[in-house]
């Protein structure tokens, strides 16, 4: 039954139901030099950007990771707690320093918004643990949507389609 | 509640966000959006909205702002409409109410997003074949009864009236507007008349920042009059085709100061009852035989009654041109003689569409001149190119007979 073309078509579109936003097409990305840094240490976050000319981007550091700078100019960042604001003119990378705590995980969350596009939304997360430890630390920042379209469930669905479809194309 | 007490109400909450004069983020208010005051004003932005700073700059603010400063060298824009006023644009359009159908058209032919129109007159408002979807936005009415109180609950910063036409109904309208809405912006344009539509398809372009959208629709446009003009331009007077044009209205014609006599007259065409100062005059029956036209051209759909978007209906506009046919003492006339009566919908000749109905007017008046103009290819690259709709002149819509 799930060899029929009406089901292979249905666990495709169950595909692109849950391959979320955050895998294609995101104008803004983060890269960290190190997701699992020492006590103390100081690593890079690379906030890669494209298609945005005019704009902003506020990312959210876990609780007890501090700012530690930025090659962005000083007049387009705001530091306020443990939100870090940028203006985005043109721009299509910016880099900041962060120093871990000793110790502590959680996630960097973003939001960007493209004011000539009129558009906006969250920069998928990505997660930090001081020594690869996981703590009961909660990041600062609300769950961004893009992570939740790539929620467990969502990869569960999209994997379950995958296989699904697959299965039914070798009958 | 008292109805002038709501009108009052009305007027205190009508003020649109952008009312204020200036470009949000001149913090110097020198006139000039200036990098370092942009760059100010969009971090004071994200920390208002995400970071619990303060700031009085919203959302909109902001997007004008970069607008601005990206689309316009942080400067305000200036343009002249068709009135010949000139007006400050310090933010771009983002609440539009248009009372003309026509300049609706043209921003639509440039490209403008849609959406930032709030409201429409209740002509557009009702040609659900041609404007599909805008059954959504408001219906604020016609210019002769328009509804102002729905006009001020939507809070345009934009509106766009008639410059040249109707203009004691749009003066009021525009009077009205500005004594309670201080900043709103009012823009009159015509869009329907040959003689400025090029023009006017440019200066929307810019005020709209659709400048090469704007070169393309006007040279799509231009290239049409242009050769409709040079194919006419060397046919002396006494050899231009006679031509009796019929209003909707039975035995009545165009003179000199309808904008269908121009039409006709840019086709080659030449109008016996040019003559007089009334615009649509009744004629004598007798007086057409005696003039012996040429070709005759029946103007259709009143009231959006038959054809033109509406439907697919070449059965009525056939009975049109029956009627016409059957009129007493016609068989002598030239036209019906030689088979030159034909049946126009004024949806491609009163508007914004002119170019397509004029021609097909020249078409008609001299098809050798024309053997190479196709005004259905012309109608079907508009519709398709410019105003972006699924409409298939094969099996939709009917605009002339035969």
């Amino acid at each position: 039954m799930i060899g029929l073309p009406a089901n292979r078509l249905f666990c495709l579109v169950l595909l692109f139901l849950f391959v979320p936003a955050a895998a294609c097409g995101a104008p803004v990305t983060r890269t960290l030099s190190a997701a699992e840094p020492g006590a103390g240490e100081v690593f890079d976050v690379s906030l890669s950007i494209d298609g945005i000319a005019l704009g902003g981007v506020v990312e959210t550091l876990p609780a007890g990771y501090a700012f530690a700078g930025t090659d962005h100019p000083d007049d387009r960042v705001l530091v306020r707690g443990q939100k870090i604001g940028f203006t985005v003119m043109n721009d299509t990378r910016i880099t900041y320093s962060v120093t871990a705590p000793a110790s502590g995980s959680g996630d960097i969350t973003g939001t960007w918004e493209d004011f000539l596009g009129e558009s906006d939304g969250q920069v998928a997360a990505s997660h930090v643990a001081v020594d690869g430890i996981e703590t009961a630390a909660e990041s600062a920042g609300e769950k961004p949507a893009a992570q939740e379209a790539a929620s467990p469930f969502a990869a569960l669905a999209a994997a379950a389609a995958l296989l699904l479809a697959g299965w039914g194309g070798r009958r | 509640m008292n109805r002038w007490y709501l009108l009052a109400l009305l007027l205190l909450l009508a003020v649109p966000a952008s009312a204020a004069e200036g470009i949000p983020g001149d913090a110097d208010a020198d006139g000039t959006l200036a990098r370092a005051e942009y760059a100010s004003a969009a971090l004071a932005y994200l920390d208002a909205a995400y970071m619990n700073g303060a700031g009085d700059l919203d959302r909109d603010d902001i997007r004008d702002a970069a607008w601005v400063y990206a689309r316009w060298d942080g400067k305000p824009r200036e343009v002249t409409d068709s009135t010949g006023r000139t007006v400050t644009l310090y933010r771009p359009l983002r609440r539009v109410v248009t009372f003309s159908g026509e300049s609706l058209e043209t921003l639509r032919s440039l490209g403008f997003d849609m959406d930032k129109v709030v409201a429409v007159d209740k002509y557009s408002y009702e040609k659900e074949t041609f404007f599909p979807g805008y059954q959504e936005k408001a219906n604020v009415g016609s210019i002769w009864s328009p509804d102002m109180e729905k006009v001020l609950i939507l809070r345009p910063d934009t509106i766009i009236l008639y410059a040249t036409i109707s203009t004691a109904a749009c003066d009021d309208i525009q009077k009205r507007l500005e004594a309670s809405s201080p900043g709103i912006r009012v823009l009159r344009f015509d869009c329907f008349k040959p003689t400025t539509y090029a023009g006017e398809i440019r200066t929307i372009a810019s005020i709209i920042d659709e400048t090469e959208r704007g070169e393309e629709f006007a040279s799509f446009y231009g290239s049409t009059m242009d050769r409709i003009r040079d194919g006419t331009a060397d046919i002396p007077d006494d050899e231009k085709t006679r031509v009796y044009f019929e209003y909707w209205f039975d035995y009545t014609t165009v003179a000199a100061s309808a904008g269908y006599n121009e039409k006709t007259e840019l086709a080659g065409g030449k109008n016996p009852f040019a003559t007089g100062t009334t615009e649509y005059p009744v004629v004598d029956p007798e007086a057409i035989i005696v003039a012996d036209p040429e070709v005759v051209v029946k103007l259709a759909g009143q009231g959006l009654a038959v054809g033109g978007y509406a439907g697919h209906d070449p059965e009525a506009l056939d009975a049109i041109r029956s009627a016409l046919l059957d009129r007493p003492g016609w068989s002598r006339i030239s036209a019906v003689k030689d088979d030159r009566v034909h049946v126009i919908h004024s949806d491609i000749l009163g508007g914004a569409q002119h170019f397509i109905g004029t021609a097909y007017l020249a078409k008609w008046f001299y098809p050798d001149r024309f053997s190479d103009l196709d005004p259905h290819a012309i109608h079907q690259r508009y519709l398709t190119g410019f105003q972006g709709i699924d409409f298939d002149l094969a099996s939709q819509g009917t605009f002339v007979y035969p």
